[in-house]
This record gives structure tokens, sequence and C-alpha cells, in this order.
């Protein structure tokens, strides 16, 4: 779920300096800006940090990048050209699935995964 | 927006030596908490990862309309902030000196800001700093809190021990050895320059400006204007 970006910005901060790493070197890591950074953990910024260097911020930190990406507001760039590939199917599988809770989704995802392996010529 | 700290707040007297030991405790303190103490000093994790200070990088100058702000420091909130014009590689030396001399300002006089009858509250109102410091102020506090980022960032026995490396020995360095124009030697000004010429190279090893490691240097007699003769 999104966060705001104040709520997002407080995460990233806690999560950086619990990790050890100091405004200027974490802005290194993920080659943004320290000014920039800043702006993000401040909530300040007047864009949202691409899904991208979303990703790159939770490797850095051990996290999982895509509940990050999720987190930031954004969409990573693999799940936005598979809706693209799909435009009708894809969506609506996701309105269907919406609602679900977490285990529900995870049963389903399993499913799929054992329907592929089954499918899959040996 | 008044800038630096209300009359009514004026810091206390503080001899310098007494500066230069609040520095070395700080320092201490970081390395006993078991951080790595190298140099460059790195003033970043000991503001954020002992001192638990939040930093942040903004547009101070458009916020307080002066184009001379550089800092600024919530003393109730533990928060410092730098101005978004020093985050450039060629201020690097400027951005860490004016994190130094927030964190002097934390560490030298918040307790007396708190301890008097105000107490910081009467001034910290909706969101405002403590404490905005500007370049080239001269009210006393703004010249301690210099005093101690120097010392702080460029302290006694690691210039020493990197002076004596780079040098190859201890010896001062008299003005007669640097390149100073010849017409303009008696000046004060030609001195400064060369003396920081001379040093820049020096002063990137604590990523510091050329001028703050000048200052250091003369004040341990390693930059004299001629080197006095030894009697043995």
């Amino acid at each position: 779920m999104a966060e705001s970006p104040a709520e997002f910005g407080a995460l990233l901060r806690e999560r950086r300096l619990k990790r050890g790493y100091s405004l200027r070197k974490f802005a290194e890591l993920i080659e943004v800006s320290p000014t920039y950074l800043s702006l993000i953990e401040t909530g300040k910024a007047t864009s949202r940090p691409t899904a991208d260097r979303v990703r790159r911020m939770a490797e850095v930190l051990g996290e999982d990048p895509d509940a990050w990406i999720a987190m930031a507001g954004r969409i990573a760039d693999d799940v936005k050209k598979i809706i693209l590939e799909q435009p009708e199917q894809i969506p609506e599988l996701l309105r269907t699935v919406s609602g679900l809770s977490a285990e529900q989704v995870r049963e389903l995802i399993d499913q799929v995964k054992r329907k592929r392996q089954e499918d899959e010529p040996s | 927006m008044s800038f630096g700290i209300p009359q009514r707040h004026r810091v206390q007297f503080m001899p310098e030596p007494h500066i230069e030991r609040e520095a070395d405790a700080l320092l201490a303190e970081f390395a006993a908490a078991g951080h790595e103490l190298t140099v460059p000093i790195p003033i970043d994790e000991i503001i954020e990862l002992h001192l638990r200070l939040q930093l942040e990088i903004d547009d101070l100058r458009g916020r307080f309309g002066s184009d001379d702000v550089l800092g600024a420091i919530w003393l109730e909130d533990g928060r410092i902030a730098v101005d978004r014009s020093l985050d450039h590689h060629r201020h690097t030396g400027r951005f860490n000196f004016t994190l130094a001399h927030e964190v002097g300002h934390w560490r030298l006089h918040r307790h007396q800001i708190l301890a008097s009858p105000d107490g910081p509250t009467l001034f910290e109102v909706e969101g405002q700093p403590g404490i905005v410091c500007r370049d080239g102020a001269k009210a006393p506090e703004e010249w301690q809190a210099n005093t101690f980022a120097g010392y702080l960032l460029m302290p006694r026995e690691h210039v020493r021990a990197a002076w004596q490396e780079w040098r190859g020995d201890d010896e001062p360095v008299p003005d007669a050895a640097l390149d100073v124009d010849d017409v303009a030697a008696n000046q004060d000004w030609a001195v400064r320059a060369a003396r920081e010429r001379f040093v820049r190279p020096f002063a990137d090893q604590f990523n510091v400006s050329a001028m703050a490691m000048r200052i250091r240097l003369e004040k341990l007699n390693l930059l004299v204007c001629e080197v006095e003769p030894r009697l043995f």
C-alpha cells in the first residue's frame, strides 16, 4: 500500500540509520544527490523517486523491493510492461483478485506456479 | 527573521583551550561508542549515528530570504539543516565545516540556552530554528562554534601526524618557502593566498577548505612568518 511521501521518507530514514548509513553515504550508494535524498526523507520532494531508484534503496537496505516500490507509490517497470502487453486480461485479473487476503493471493500464486510446472514439457 | 541567537540568550565567554577540549571529548566519545575515527573526520556519522541528530539539506536561503545563510539548528528537536547550495563537490569543505559548526552550537550552547529562564521555547516557535548561521557572522557564539568546528575536523594529534607524513618531518613552513607574489609580498592577503595554495592538498586529506586548514596550521605554528632559530 502506498504511504504518504512523509511516511515513506520517515521509514526510509529510520531504516537507513538502522543500517548505519549517513545521509551522504546512502545518497552516493543509490546515486542521487544528498539534497534530493534529504527532500525525500522529509516528504518535501516535488517528485516521488522512480521505481528503479526505490528498488536500489531497498536492495542496499536489504528490504523487499516490490513492497518498497508500492510504499513509494510507484509500479515496477516490469509490472507496467506486463499490463501493457495484456491490457485487457491483466487488469481484469487484478480486479478479480482485489479484496482477497494476502494468504488467498499467495495460494492462487502457488496454484498458478504448480500449473505452469505441470504444463512445462519435460 | 533574526539571525544568530536572540540577545537575551548570548553565550558565556569560553576560553579557546576549553573549546578544544570539548571537541576532543566528542571525538573520544564517538570512538568509545565503537565508531571508527578516521581522517577525514566522519562528521556525518558523528551527527546522525552518534549524536542521533536529524540532518537535512534544504533551501535555507530561500526560506529565510538571505543569500548568506549556511546552516540552522533546532535545539529542542535535535535537528540540523544545511543550505542546499553547499551540496556540491566544490563545497565539500564548507559543507563539512557548516555541519561541524552546528555541532558546536549543540555541544557548547544547548545547555546554556536550555538552562536560561526562557529556554528555547520562546524563539523555537512555529518550526523556526533556534539558531540560524550566516557566512561571516561575528557574534561570540558564532566564533565559538567556528572554533569548535576547526578543532573537531582538524584534531591536533591527527593534523600533526598527517603533517609529518606529508612533509617528512614536523618542521614549520616559513613564508619564504612559499610562492608569494614579490610585488605583493608585504600584503597580508597575498601571504594568506600563498599559504592556502600551499596547504590545499593537505586540506583535501581532511575534507576541509584551504582557508580552514591555513588557520588551523597557523594556530599549530606549522605555518609561520619565519622559522625561529633553535638554541640547540
